[in-house]
């Protein structure tokens, strides 16, 4: 049941934008100022650009949290959105906030891909995973962000623990051969998945390292 | 021969340049339950085939129309937008040479796409409609992105 409030007798939620990370699309703001300790609630709304008008999402209706998770609502990431929340405390509440046009395709961060190494004495093998698009249930069937950005890239950083290097190569395939290492020297590795469009933020990968083997000549000496 | 006649140029810089000012842009346009490119149905339908003459299309649409009908007094944004311009000047003569090699067809699909674009220009005040149509540049160039990835950086 909608509440009855004096709009604008509260201050507005600030901050408000869109966290979208494989397209995973989280509402977030920050609470008004001011109001510490205050009982606040919060109501959003969403838009879908070029439709005609705006829709509620029942599950972020006079709740506590700053936080609203619209990937449902904001699945087809070929269209555009906008979303609102307004505070509410007793029969005050304040006017709307509303964020800028978010844009899944263009916006959503690309987690990290899967990584898997090997290696023998000069070299690392190292085979990469696209990262998977969110999905509304566990059991629906993955769809990966390769199959969104067909030319997804990832950055590959190496560091050599030994000599204190770090270099780094941008692939598209998913297997990678590192060669001329340096036998038995502990080299780390961390990927960053980068998408066609303007820049946008990226979540590096676990760093992960392996041991390249004994020189085998050597040991028989 | 090429099944559709690619541009060879980096669309990057154009759109780190609409990036800049897109918030600007955008939050000038007050109209949310209008698009002029976005509806999915016109320019994520275009195939393979068309997509030269759709590109050749649209760079018309915003050289002949969008720049022109647009005005903008922060000079910052002028300036992005001179360069956007500019670049779409760049990419229309790289389509010309398709079009004399006869590998920029028109179809009707395109030729359909075209003019539903042009129809929700126009049935919007000028001003309102240049503004939404800057605003929805990042639809256009991701398209361009997407379609031509032979040749983009």
């Amino acid at each position: 049941r909608a509440v009855l409030c004096i709009s604008g007798g509260l201050p507005k939620p600030t901050n408000i934008t869109f966290l979208s990370i494989n397209m995973r699309n989280i509402l977030q703001w920050s609470p008004p100022e001011g109001l510490q300790g205050a009982e606040v609630t919060y109501t959003v709304q969403y838009f879908i650009y070029g439709q005609k008008k705006w829709l509620n999402k029942s599950e972020c209706r006079n709740i506590n949290r700053t936080c609203c998770d619209l990937s449902v609502e904001t699945s087809d990431y070929e269209h555009q959105y906008y979303a609102k929340v307004k505070a509410i405390w007793e029969t005050n509440c304040s006017k709307w906030v509303e964020t800028g046009r978010f844009y899944p395709f263009l916006e959503t961060q690309i987690g990290p891909p899967g990584i898997a190494l090997s290696t023998d004495e000069k070299s690392i093998s190292i085979v990469l995973t696209a990262p998977e698009k969110w999905k509304r249930n566990p059991e629906d069937s993955s769809v990966s962000m390769q199959q969104i950005y067909s030319n997804l890239k990832y950055n590959v950083s190496i560091y050599n623990t030994k000599s204190n290097k770090t270099w780094s190569q941008c692939v598209t395939n998913h297997t990678l051969v590192l060669g001329w290492l340096e036998p038995d020297t502990l080299y780390c590795v961390h990927v960053l998945s980068l998408a066609p469009g303007p820049p946008r933020l990226a979540q590096p990968s676990e760093k992960q390292c392996v041991r390249t083997l004994k020189d085998q000549t050597s040991a028989l000496k | 021969g090429l099944r559709r006649c690619l541009i060879s140029m980096d669309i990057h810089h154009i759109e780190e340049a609409f990036q800049e000012i897109k918030k600007t842009i955008q939050a000038k346009d007050t109209f949310q339950n209008v698009t002029i490119l976005s509806t999915s149905e016109t320019l994520h339908s275009i195939k393979p085939l068309d997509v030269c003459c759709m590109t050749k299309n649209l760079l018309a649409f915003y050289v002949d129309k969008v720049f022109k009908d647009h005005r903008e007094l922060n000079p910052q944004i002028l300036r992005k937008i001179s360069s956007i311009a500019n670049s779409f000047l760049y990419m229309q003569k790289a389509l010309q040479q398709c079009q004399e090699q006869m590998q920029c067809h028109c179809r009707d699909e395109a030729t359909n796409a075209t003019r539903i674009i042009h129809d929700n220009y126009d049935q919007l005040e000028v001003r309102s409609a240049a503004i939404k149509s800057l605003g929805e540049l990042d639809v256009f160039l991701a398209w361009i992105d997407k379609n031509h990835q032979g040749t983009s950086a």
